[in-house]
């Protein structure tokens, strides 16, 4: 109880506080532009917490880290083009919500979302840390195979108007993502001899390329709506932060399934938010009485989504608490700048400073609210993008787009990759291929990959994915996830003829 | 024949596109599939380099193989005829989509060349110029965005983030 109050007073000082309020801004700020994502965001602010205390420190980077995974929603619900790769489900009915004259209210059920996201993953964190721990580093290469296998199946709710075009799609993804070094034994592949190829397509280059090239070009394709100052959407700007916060409340289930299984996929290494947004909107989606009421700008997908992106924050740093393993770069940092002041991360962390510890969970819960104090605040001016006609709009957006590419390896051939990715994007968006499927093709790939190859690396036998039981549970589900999609399509597919029959 | 009357003109140009991209993604696809199969085996490991980008190029092509078909048994004959027509006017309508990625192209590859502050600059004053109202007022602010995004941007990162954008030869 002493270590807690030691923390949590020293997180509750006027100058933590007032440093994680700039924290929480710019982690927002940063996360809201394309082609910017937290990991930036935390590694510009890591060098300014070598002169604070360790504990201000990272509390700095908690808001940071809090705030971004908040901040890619705006882009997604305004724009249709997400900030990180962690609000990829966002767009999915955020942006139509937005669309059809409501983006007060898809910003706001994000934001809420992510909120209650935060909280209760910082609750799972206090309480479940070890013992989630444990069981997330027991999980060998045969079991991330198979939960890849496990999440490769959720193209079955990302697919769109085509389930062969979803697939097509998400082939194509895991294709891209074999482009350049073999992620085991660094030996070149697919790079025709090209310099800009060889480093294979960094993810984030291509997702900017695919989502927000491909958006941004076909805001301009009605000539004369652009030439006549169109703005991005119509509707009222009205943010009816507790009418939401309720309908947000109502729906409990969904709230905690995906906060929940933001924090699990948090926990492994390896994984992140990019992952648990979309398994929770897909995971939503099938548990949904209306599925097709998904991508049309349902609260639930939003609610779904930014739960679970916003809950990995909390699940990350289960295993670094516990453990001192990083689950992903970001947490890496944290680790880094707990180091620079000589502390030592691992399973004697919370026994030697438990006040660090205690201090970090008031941080994340104190985030958090900032985050919803910031985002409630400010959401008016930020609604005021929305109002921008797309002639200002498209430009800059296309500016900040080629800025974040650039910055995020300082590599002039990432720029060249940006515009081929651009245009193939665009292409496919013509041509109606869904969009989803392929990113997720190209962040399951490499894990896929890797830990396929590892796994027979250790043991060349095929059968222990089936013998050993958490590989085998995750095969299950994903047998039983496509037998459900195979199954709804089937009685859609039915409900159609019926329909064109009565007519 | 029993479907065509359900594809509508627009619908079989759509088709016909999309069946030109399975051709040319399976093209690709094949060509990557062989390119995978002459990549070495290390003696260290079961699978090698090449296995998994073979399993997916191998799923692609029966994939793609499978859409081909689909496309041609129900493609009417006369929406070959029709496709080369509507793909100009299609073309026609998308006129300024086909300005941005020019510009876009244009700006990539002179960045590295007159330096990002002169490159970010000509390209917003250009896309921003040609897309708004003709008007004084749109002109100016424009031109001051198109400032702030160049110049501004430039001295923020360089100044504040220490992240050096493009300087030019």
């Amino acid at each position: 109880m002493n270590d807690f109050i030691l923390g949590a007073t020293e997180v509750l000082s006027p100058s933590t506080l007032i440093m994680m309020f700039f924290g929480s801004f710019a982690g927002i700020i940063a996360a809201a532009i394309p082609g910017f994502t937290v990991t930036m965001a935390i590694v510009l602010t890591l060098p300014l917490t070598f002169t604070m205390e360790p504990l201000q420190g990272i509390s700095l980077m908690l808001s940071v880290y809090v705030g971004g995974y908040t901040g890619g929603l705006i882009s997604a619900a305004l724009l249709g083009i997400p900030g990180t790769p962690s609000s990829v489900a966002t767009t999915f009915d955020a942006f139509p919500m937005a669309r059809k004259g409501e983006p007060g209210r898809a910003l706001s059920l994000g934001i809420w979302a992510s909120f209650f996201g935060t909280v209760i993953s910082t609750v799972v964190l206090i309480f479940a840390a070890p013992p989630l721990a444990i069981f997330a580093v027991k999980l060998g290469p045969w079991e991330y195979f198979s939960l890849i296998v496990f999440a490769l199946t959720i193209v079955a709710s990302l697919v769109g108007h085509s389930l062969q075009r979803g697939l097509i799609a998400a082939m194509i993804g895991l294709a891209i993502s074999t482009i350049g070094t073999d992620p085991m034994m660094g030996r070149p592949r697919f790079d025709m001899g090209f310099e800009l190829l060889a480093a294979g397509l960094p993810f984030l280059v291509v997702l900017i390329g695919i989502f927000a090239i491909s958006q941004l070009a076909s805001e301009v394709e009605d000539v004369d709506a652009v030439k006549a100052g169109e703005k991005l959407t119509h509707g009222e700007i009205d943010f009816k932060t507790w009418v939401v916060m309720r309908e947000v409340l109502m729906r409990p289930v969904n709230l905690i399934r995906s906060s929940l299984i933001g924090v699990a996929i948090g926990a492994l290494p390896g994984a992140g938010g990019s992952i648990a947004n979309l398994v929770a909107y897909d995971q939503a989606k099938r548990a949904s009485k209306t599925p097709e009421a998904f991508g049309t700008g349902t609260p639930d997908g939003v609610v779904a989504s930014e739960a679970g992106n916003s809950a990995t924050a909390g699940g990350g740093l289960i295993p670094l608490i516990a453990l001192g393993i990083p689950g992903s770069a970001v947490d890496a940092i944290l680790m880094a700048s707990l180091m620079v002041h000589g502390i030592s991360i691992g399973p004697r962390l919370i026994l030697d400073n438990a006040d660090l510890v205690y201090g970090m969970f008031v941080a994340m819960a104190v985030s958090s609210l900032m985050m919803l104090v910031i985002c409630v605040v400010s959401m008016r001016a930020f609604l005021r993008v929305a109002e921008v006609p797309k002639w200002v709009v498209v430009p800059i957006v296309l500016v900040c787009c080629v800025v974040g590419s650039f910055a995020l390896n300082n590599r002039v051939t990432d720029l060249y990759l940006l515009g081929f990715i651009g245009l193939f994007g665009y292409a496919l968006k013509a041509l109606d291929y869904p969009l989803a499927p392929l990113v997720l093709g190209v962040i399951l790939g490499p894990i896929a990959e890797t830990n396929l190859r590892r796994a027979l690396m250790t043991d060349s036998d095929w059968g222990l994915f089936l013998t050993r039981p958490v590989s085998l549970i995750f095969l299950i589900a994903a047998v039983l996830s496509v037998g459900w999609a195979v199954r709804g399509i089937i009685k859609s597919r039915n409900n159609q003829k019926i329909a064109k029959d009565s007519i | 024949m029993s479907r065509t009357p359900e594809i509508t003109e627009i619908q079989g140009s759509g088709e016909v596109a999309r069946l030109l991209s399975y051709i040319a993604l399976l093209a690709v696809s094949a060509g990557l599939f062989l390119e995978a199969r002459t990549i070495p085996t290390s003696r260290f490991e079961v699978l090698g380099a090449g296995a998994f980008p073979m399993l997916v190029h191998a799923t692609l092509i029966v994939l793609l193989l499978t859409a081909i078909v689909g496309s041609i048994r129900q493609l009417p004959a006369q929406a070959y005829g029709r496709f080369v027509s509507q793909i100009g006017q299609w073309a026609v309508s998308r006129r300024l989509v086909f300005m941005v990625f020019c510009c876009l192209a244009i700006y990539l590859f002179t960045m590295p060349v007159i330096g990002y502050p002169i490159a970010t600059f000509a390209f917003l004053a250009v896309l921003q110029i040609t897309f708004a109202p003709k008007t004084r007022k749109a002109i100016a602010v424009a031109l001051v965005l198109s400032l702030i995004f160049s110049f501004g941007l430039n001295w923020l990162f360089a100044e504040v983030f220490n992240v050096f954008l493009p300087r030019g030869r």
